[in-house]
């Protein structure tokens, strides 16, 4: 599985968790806001986006924003 | 029978009283029968509502539920139903709310539906935790308001809960106030804030680790992929993200908004995102940031004579924290002025004076309304306890009411339309009262030529026998338009996507069809589903909450015409755009009972519906 730097745009986040869950539908067969390694926070104006030490950069994330909010960006040999 | 994903498998019952719980294994027989969500809160209430409770006392319950769509990543399915004897109306009735999380934390935390009785001897937020319940003493909580009760309910909680929440007008019971869902959405007209505050609960707060599964993987991917796909290419889908709901009522320029708006926010797996996070920039009220269910709400003061939109956004958001309905209080207020204007009112208690699109003054009395103070304590029991206070000369003064209560819709109602559709008759059918309407059909935009009826009605899942009868062709050729006839579809549609947990949002219902939530509702439980059984199940659903109303004595003089309606300028033909008269509107009610298979002239489900529907048993 390819891996990829998830650049997040949190001003573009609506909040609505879409990433955290296909994320832990993929890696735990199940939809379930706490087993995702994306975290989405919502608290007041501020919505915070982060990525728990398992993730593994799948970029699944990304393919499923409708927002915007989280883009895919290849690692190239320099960053990586 | 198995169910192999999608319910959660347990309801909750909590007895407030005795601060005790008990879980009770979901019936998976009545969850087929009845879908999930919707359908099976009605059928829970069946058996926990006593015919005759007191809305407001301990032994009516509320009976919440989830869907079994809600929880996965169906675009969307976020939606929370609640059920109970509501006090506006005096019938059972139905809310239904997205939120951001409350109702996959709901499923996740292991429960399908909770069921709330009793009442407690303090105020209390309710904590579901996993198998964790704790009953929270809430006397600090008390008197405040929605916003900062949802704040704080949520940071105790540990700060990624779903909330409910009730502000001071649900605490002291007034039948036009709301429970808010995590801040942004209502369980809304009808009273359920009241019921909320008869039992002293402030809040429910929910959280659950757990998660939901889908019983065919496959088949859900290929699903969810192919309807993903759709929404990304639906060629309005950005400006649907941009504008919101101000996209399909444009009650402010966008540029207005786009002076206030900071975030939009969304449910759940919603691809829209029709909520907003405003703050307004400038004026006396700058700085100030707040959570609504729309933009449009925000604006709706303008539409009652607000000039400033920042004054308009204003009041609304006080009206939230208080956790009052706008249109109501809206309604209450203009009633009020003219009882007033009357000498009904004593002019002493005119203060301040009453000033319809006046800030400061609008929002003088919607704190008298919300905490009962002086004549206040009138205006928060509504028309109802208006007219009751006030007599016969007060029902003169009175505007157009439904089932006593304020349309949002048609002469002298917030929203101006004058065609008679789907919408507009709902508003009077529906044993619950006027609300926003349930499952869309063409006739939710005016003027629609209906050469394209039939490919609306086909998604909706109109069985092909019923088209005739909804678009009857007359000796000369012409094309008819039976109201009474599409809107007993238009339930039906709502009655399977509240059932599932979608969203009847016409921004998103669109991207559905009847046959796709078939397809969908089998590959997420397992149950072995056709179009043609979600179908008669969702008649079964809608009938049943008939029934609820039938066992209340609910009968059709509840689902009169108002005077109004017909009197110059009343409501249009939505085809011909002529004056609609009483016979007619009358006439519409019983194609629509008809077309449910229902009594044409009472409104009572006929025995040979209760049999095929096999709902004779009860």
């Amino acid at each position: 599985m390819s891996r990829w730097e998830i650049q997040t745009n949190p001003d573009l986040c609506t909040g609505c968790m879409r990433c955290m869950l296909v994320c832990s539908w993929q890696y735990e067969k199940q939809f379930a806001l706490a087993a995702a390694r994306i975290q989405v926070s919502v608290a007041d104006a501020e919505i915070i986006v982060s990525f728990l030490d398992d993730c593994v950069q799948c970029g699944l994330c990304a393919d499923n924003c409708f927002y915007g909010a989280l883009i895919k960006k290849e690692i190239t040999e320099e960053a990586s | 029978m198995t169910v192999a994903g999608g319910f959660s498998g347990t309801i909750l019952h909590v007895d407030l009283a005795a601060q005790q719980v008990r879980r009770q294994a979901l019936d998976e027989r009545m969850a087929r029968d009845f879908i999930g969500g919707l359908g099976l809160t009605f059928r829970l209430a069946l058996d926990a509502i006593t015919p005759g409770v007191d809305p407001l006392s301990a032994d009516n319950p509320i009976v919440l539920g989830a869907g079994p769509l809600v929880g996965t990543d169906v675009p969307s399915s976020s939606r929370i139903y609640a059920v109970s004897r509501v006090p506006a109306t005096g019938t059972i009735g139905w809310s239904g709310a997205g939120g951001m999380t409350f109702g996959c934390n709901l499923k996740y935390a292991g429960y399908d539906n909770l069921i709330i009785t009793g009442q407690s001897d303090h105020p209390v937020f309710l904590e579901i935790n996993d198998d964790r319940i704790l009953f929270h003493d809430a006397a600090d909580l008390w008197g405040k308001g929605i916003a900062e009760t949802t704040r704080q309910v949520n940071r105790v909680t540990g700060g990624s809960s779903g909330v409910i929440a009730i502000g001071p007008a649900g605490e002291n019971r007034s039948v036009f106030s709301m429970a808010y869902v995590d801040g942004v959405s209502t369980l809304g007209r009808g009273g359920f804030g009241a019921v909320f505050g008869s039992k002293n609960l402030k809040a429910i707060a929910v959280h659950g680790t757990g998660g939901v599964r889908v019983a065919d993987q496959k088949a859900y991917r290929s699903l969810r992929n192919e309807l993903v796909e759709e929404i990304r290419n639906y060629r309005y889908l950005k400006e649907w993200q941009h504008m919101g709901m101000l996209k399909s009522f444009p009650v402010a320029p966008l540029e207005v908004y786009e002076k206030i708006k900071k975030r939009r926010l969304a449910c759940v797996s919603c691809p829209v995102g029709c909520k907003d996070l405003v703050e307004i920039k400038d004026g006396p009220f700058a700085g100030e940031t707040f959570r609504s269910s729309s933009a449009i709400n925000l604006f709706t003061p303008l539409m009652y004579g607000f000039t400033d939109y920042r004054e308009a956004a204003r009041l609304i958001s006080v009206l939230d924290d208080f956790g009052m309905d706008m249109f109501e209080f809206f309604g209450v207020m203009r009633f009020a002025a003219a009882l007033f204007e009357q000498g009904i009112l004593p002019a002493e208690e005119n203060d301040p004076p009453i000033v319809i699109n006046d800030l400061s003054a609008m929002t003088a009395w919607a704190k008298k309304t919300a905490q009962r103070q002086g004549v206040g304590d009138v205006l928060a029991d509504g028309f109802a306890g208006m007219l009751s206070a006030y007599g016969e000369q007060a029902a003169g003064c009175a505007p157009a009411l439904v089932k006593n209560m304020h349309p949002y819709t048609g002469p002298e109602s917030a929203l101006p339309w004058d065609l008679f559709g789907t919408m507009e008759l709902g508003q009077m059918i529906d044993p619950r009262g006027p609300h926003v309407g349930s499952g869309g059909s063409p006739t939710y935009f005016a003027r629609r030529p209906l050469d394209v009826f039939p490919r609306h009605m086909k998604r909706m899942g109109v069985p092909e026998q019923a088209v005739g009868r909804i678009l009857p062709e007359n000796e000369n050729n012409e094309t008819g338009l039976n109201v009474g006839a599409l809107l007993a579809y238009s339930h039906r549609w709502f009655s399977i996507l509240g059932s599932l947990g979608v969203c009847a949002r016409g921004q998103v219902n669109r991207f559905y069809n009847a046959e796709r939530c078939a397809v969908l509702y089998q590959s997420v439980t397992g149950i072995a589903t056709t179009l043609e059984q979600l179908q008669h199940r969702a008649a079964r659903v809608w009938t049943l909450y008939k029934m609820l109303n039938v066992r209340e004595g609910v009968g059709r003089t509840a689902d009169a015409v108002p005077e109004r309606w017909v009197t110059q300028p009343g409501f249009k033909d939505y085809l011909t755009e002529t004056s609609l008269t009483r016979e007619q509107i009358e006439a519409m009610v019983s194609d629509y009972y008809r077309e449910q298979g229902w009594h044409p002239d009472t409104g009572v489900p006929e025995p040979e519906t209760l049999k095929r529907l096999a709902l004779d048993s009860f």
